[in-house]
């Protein structure tokens, strides 16, 4: 397809074949880092390392009669300066963040031509000389406020009502990576490139708790480093990967319980039902059992993966669909978990 | 019984005259009317219908007085003979009765024949007369109506109209008063009218032919005058040629110039006069002119006696061709070939010159026959060039013009017709005959003014001079582009081969003071060999290796690494960069697929190469891209994070300032280089 762009301009414009060419290559060296369903189901956003914002209308791309022009975007944006690393929906508002600063979007507007931020806020970091990126977002529902945790090796809460930060967790040595709400009590894990994964409470602003994974034998894997790229959680359990191999742990003894046999390290896990679906270098979304038996792999288009979405709206059964975005300039959706049925594309 | 006797007697009497009657009849006929008995008259006397009475009563008697007879007659007896006898005698009387009757009847016939006769013959009489008066009617209808639409030849005329007569006319022609209600006389009157007028136009216009014939003898006596004017000027050229001469003004050999380019064929005429044009108003390093035989030339234009010039002649002619010199079959076909491929035979050079002295010498060529033209292309330089192998391709006269234009690669036919001629003599494609004829660019077809659309074949094509005027500036602006870019392209590979980067002072910011890692190998590889590498895979799905482009291997070590990177140069460089793919051979194979680092070198030189550019018209762009590359596997090596189960030091210590190894979920190194600085941070 960007062969036939490219070919298409005879019109003897000097100018004509070099924009297709730049074009055709930064579409190869697209990289999809984040992405986010709306409130209603029905979109999906996806941002890229050249800051923008693709809106997909899944309702579309899913219906009988989709054409190849259902797959791709209905409105892109440019978002930010930099790579767009990680995005949150609320029930109103579209959070993006990526280079130190953290915009909002209303959904509503969003789909209209020449959408502006709603907000911007930034963390008060303490470096001067680099401004430090964000990586990942996390919305905790019952005090309505907003984590972001990235380059500068804090957690920073935003309460989403006025919009000032409350509170700064420290205790990271280098970056975070990602975040995981527990669900029943306030607390929040974090895990980052020094290694370990640490347990926070909400309520105190204090550590409860360290794992340094690189540390535990079964696990560990130096060639590939100690960072911990991934992590989610449910009730007592806790599963991240990374460096070391994907784990699933159990928190309150603090002690791997299972290693899943993955030799790529793993970018996003999450769980799903009675299964783990994680992702990471390689083509394959990974599903697997509890018990560490891998149940399947299922070849996606990029050749490495970087999130996960899972869209269960409850708004929108007919959109409940998998996707999986990474190293190309392709979103993978995957309508049952089985295959991969088509590709939105930037 | 005395009525009945009476009346037997009356027949007797009547008989006894008849016979001599017919005899009497003609003497008595005149003079003795009254007396004559004629039996005639007396049927008009008699009732029929009596008579019919008497026939039946006298029938009645007959049959009694038989049967009487025979009664007598079986009695037998003596009396008995009279009494028969007298029986008999009754019976004669009413014989004759019967006889009298007979006549009356046959009398009667005759006369109601002759009755009917006469009528019948009335009727047939009036009948006749009835059928002719019928057919006069008709034929006199016929008349009326052959009258009625008689048209009369004064209706074809196209009149003036009513108001207009009564206008101009003069009153002795119009007579209003006479023709205003009689239709008839008006038009009699509206006619001669016409007929007046007509006779003064003839007369005009005999006129105007005289005044004609004036004009023209007038014309002439100037013609002749005009023409006994250029032997003088002729002569006056001639001695003030000495004087040109001595002041440098080539007035002369510009008209000599154009004097032969009258003889140019339309679209090398065209391309003449903008390049000239173009040449005398915006760049004065262009120099235009005109070779090849102007005899020849001129021989193309008499008509074709026995020449085989003109291919689209009659079969009849390719007949008699084959009929002369009877070749094979093949050669026969050689030469149609040849024909069809024909150029004319003049050309237009045009030389431009660059600022370092080098030139790009152009020849233009028209294929008469297909009506397309091509252009040879040859690059000379001020200085000896040595020639990198790797260079080869760079300035050689098939590939220098390549792709002026995107898509442009010049080996088809831009002619959509040229196909079917081309079919008819057994040409595949233009593709094999472009070294001999020149490259039919379409940048060169609109230099000359050729326009062909893209879908329609059969098109009549004309030498457009806006059409060679547009693409003039652009397209001269872009060969001298092209020739400067592919000159500093060949000094670069020059230095390149021997693994050097031949990086400028002016580019020498864009990059850290040490670069460790070495270019080892530069070298030139085919488009084949380049598809069938393993990571050029996302570039060739992408369509951005045709096979216009030219294809290198470069080779970047440091230590035990060894980085191979596949570099695509488009024809457009270096507005279109040079695209890398990168395969790294250090702890096993690592490319973009495996590595997100690798894949962040690669858009590093790819996709932010506007800053490599350097200044303006950035050749330099390939050289800096190396460098960069050089630089990008030292920041890649040094800041690999180092594996703690392994002994011994790092192979590869960090020396580059860098603020954080690693940032954002897909773990970049900070490969930007900030220049004052000189430390290294992300993007």
């Amino acid at each position: 397809m960007p062969s036939a762009l490219f070919c298409a301009g005879l019109g003897l414009r000097p100018a004509g074949g070099k924009i297709e060419v730049f074009q055709a290559l930064q579409r190869l060296h697209m990289t999809i880092f984040s992405q986010s369903v709306s409130p209603c189901g029905k979109f999906l956003a996806a941002g890229n390392n050249y800051g923008q914002i693709a809106i997909f209308s899944l309702s579309a791309a899913l219906s009988s009669e989709a054409k190849e022009e259902s797959k791709k975007p209905v409105v892109t944006f440019q978002a930010h300066d930099g790579p767009v690393y990680c995005m949150v929906s609320t029930d109103r508002h579209l959070l993006s963040a990526g280079d130190g600063e953290v915009k909002a979007w209303l959904w509503a507007e969003i789909l209209k031509k020449g959408c502006k931020e709603l907000w911007r806020r930034q963390p008060p970091y303490r470096t001067s000389l680099e401004v430090p990126e964000i990586n990942a977002l996390l919305l905790v529902p019952k005090e309505n406020s907003l984590i972001l945790a990235g380059g500068d090796c804090q957690l920073h809460t935003m309460d989403l009502e006025t919009g000032t930060f409350t509170r700064a967790l420290r205790g990271h040595t280098d970056y975070i990576h990602c975040l995981a709400l527990r669900e029943r009590s306030p607390e929040v894990l974090s895990g980052g490139e020094d290694g370990t994964v640490r347990l926070w409470d909400l309520r105190s602003a204090q550590e409860v708790q360290t794992i340094e994974v690189y540390k535990h034998e079964e696990c560990s894997r130096p060639h590939n480093g100690r960072w911990i790229g991934c992590l989610a959680t449910d009730s007592d359990w806790m599963v991240c990967g990374g460096g070391p191999a994907l784990t699933l742990w159990h928190l309150r003894s603090s002690t791997p319980t299972t290693v899943f046999p993955m030799r790529a390290p793993q970018k996003h896990v999450t769980f799903y039902q009675d299964l783990i679906l994680s992702a990471g270098q390689g083509r394959c979304v990974n599903q697997w059992q509890l018990s560490g038996e891998l149940k399947a792999q299922v070849p996606g288009s990029s050749p490495g993966l970087l999130s996960l979405s899972l869209n269960q709206q409850p708004a929108a059964p007919e959109c409940k669909v998998l996707t999986a975005a990474g190293n190309s300039c392709r979103v993978d959706v995957f309508t049952n978990l089985g295959y991969r049925a088509f590709s939105l594309s930037f | 019984m005395s009525s009945e006797s009476s009346k037997k007697r009356k027949p007797k009497v009547i008989r006894s005259d008849g016979a001599p009657s017919e005899g009497k009849r003609n003497r008595s006929d005149t003079e003795q009317e009254g007396k004559y008995y004629s039996e005639e008259a007396e049927v008009d006397l008699r009732d029929p219908g009596r008579d019919y009475e008497l026939y039946k009563y006298t029938c009645q008697e007959l049959q009694r007085l038989m049967a009487e007879i025979q009664d007598l007659k079986s009695r037998g007896g003596k009396d008995v003979a009279v009494e028969i006898e007298d029986r008999r005698i009754q019976s004669c009387v009413h014989f004759m009765t019967l006889k009298k009757l007979n006549r009356l009847a046959h009398i009667r016939l005759k006369k109601g024949r002759d009755q009917t006769h006469e009528a019948k013959q009335k009727v047939d009489a009036y009948h006749l007369q009835l059928q002719n008066l019928l057919y006069e009617v008709m034929h006199l209808q016929k008349e009326i109506t052959k009258c009625l639409e008689f048209k009369s030849k004064h209706e074809e005329i196209d009149l003036v109209s009513l108001e207009e007569f009564y206008k101009e006319a003069p009153p002795d022609i119009s007579k209003a008063e006479v023709t205003m209600g009689d239709p008839h006389q008006q038009t009699l009157a509206r006619l001669d009218w016409e007929l007046e007028q007509r006779k003064r136009l003839a007369e005009k216009y005999r006129e105007c032919l005289s005044n004609k014939e004036k004009i023209l003898k007038e014309i002439e006596v100037k013609k002749e005058y005009l023409s006994s004017l250029q032997p003088r000027l002729n002569s006056i050229m001639q001695a003030s040629l000495p004087v040109q001469e001595y002041l440098f003004m080539p007035f002369d050999q510009a008209h000599k110039q154009y004097e032969t380019a009258r003889h140019l064929p339309p679209p090398l005429y065209v391309l003449f006069v903008q390049a000239t044009a173009y040449g005398q108003a915006c760049d004065k390093t262009l120099s235009v002119a005109i070779e090849g035989s102007v005899d020849e030339a001129k021989a193309l234009f008499k008509p074709p006696e026995d020449s085989q010039d003109d291919e689209s002649d009659s079969d009849a002619e390719e007949e008699q061709t084959t009929k002369r010199r009877r070749p094979t079959l093949g050669v026969q076909l050689d030469d149609k070939r040849k024909e069809m491929l024909k150029r004319h035979p003049l050309s237009v050079m045009l030389d431009l010159k660059c600022k370092d002295d080098s030139v790009l010498h152009l020849t233009f060529y028209y294929l008469m026959n297909l009506n397309i033209m091509t252009v040879k292309a040859k690059v000379t330089t001020a200085t000896e060039l040595i020639t990198p192998i790797s260079a080869g391709d760079l300035l050689s006269p098939d590939s220098v013009l390549s792709c002026l234009y995107p898509g442009d690669h010049g080996k088809k036919t831009p002619n959509p017709a040229n196909q079917y001629q081309f079919d008819k003599v057994g040409i595949l494609t233009l593709r094999d005959y472009v070294l001999d004829l020149g490259h039919p660019y379409l940048w060169v077809q609109k230099l000359g003014g050729l326009h062909f659309p893209k879908e329609q074949p059969q098109h009549t094509v004309i030498a457009d001079h806006s059409l060679s005027a547009s693409h003039m500036e652009t397209t001269m602006k872009l060969l001298k582009t092209r020739v400067q870019s592919r000159l500093a392209l060949h000094k670069q590979f020059a230095s390149l081969e021997h693994g050097i980067v031949p990086v400028t002072s002016d580019c020498q910011y864009l990059f850290p003071a040490k670069v460790v890692s070495r270019l080892v190998k530069w070298v030139t590889i085919a488009h084949e060999d380049y598809m069938e590498l393993h990571f050029t895979k996302d570039i060739v799905e992408a369509g951005l290796a045709e096979d216009t482009n030219l294809y290198y291997m470069a080779l970047v070590e440091r230590g035990t690494a060894k980085l191979q990177a596949a570099v695509v140069l488009n024809p457009g460089y270096s507005s279109i960069p040079p695209i890398f793919q990168l395969c790294l051979n250090w702890k096993g194979e690592k490319t973009n697929s495996n590595d997100d680092n690798i894949r962040a070198m690669e858009s590093e030189v790819n996709v932010c190469y506007k800053e490599l550019c350097g200044p303006r018209p950035s050749h330099q762009l390939l050289t800096n891209q190396l460098q960069r590359l050089c630089v990008l596997l030292d920041v890649y090596l040094e800041t690999e994070s180092h594996d703690d189960s392994v002994e011994g030091p790092k192979e590869f210590p960090q020396e580059k300032m860098c603020l954080r190894l690693f940032r954002g979920p897909s773990r970049m190194k900070p490969f930007k280089y900030n220049h004052p600085q000189g430390f290294f941070s992300h993007r």
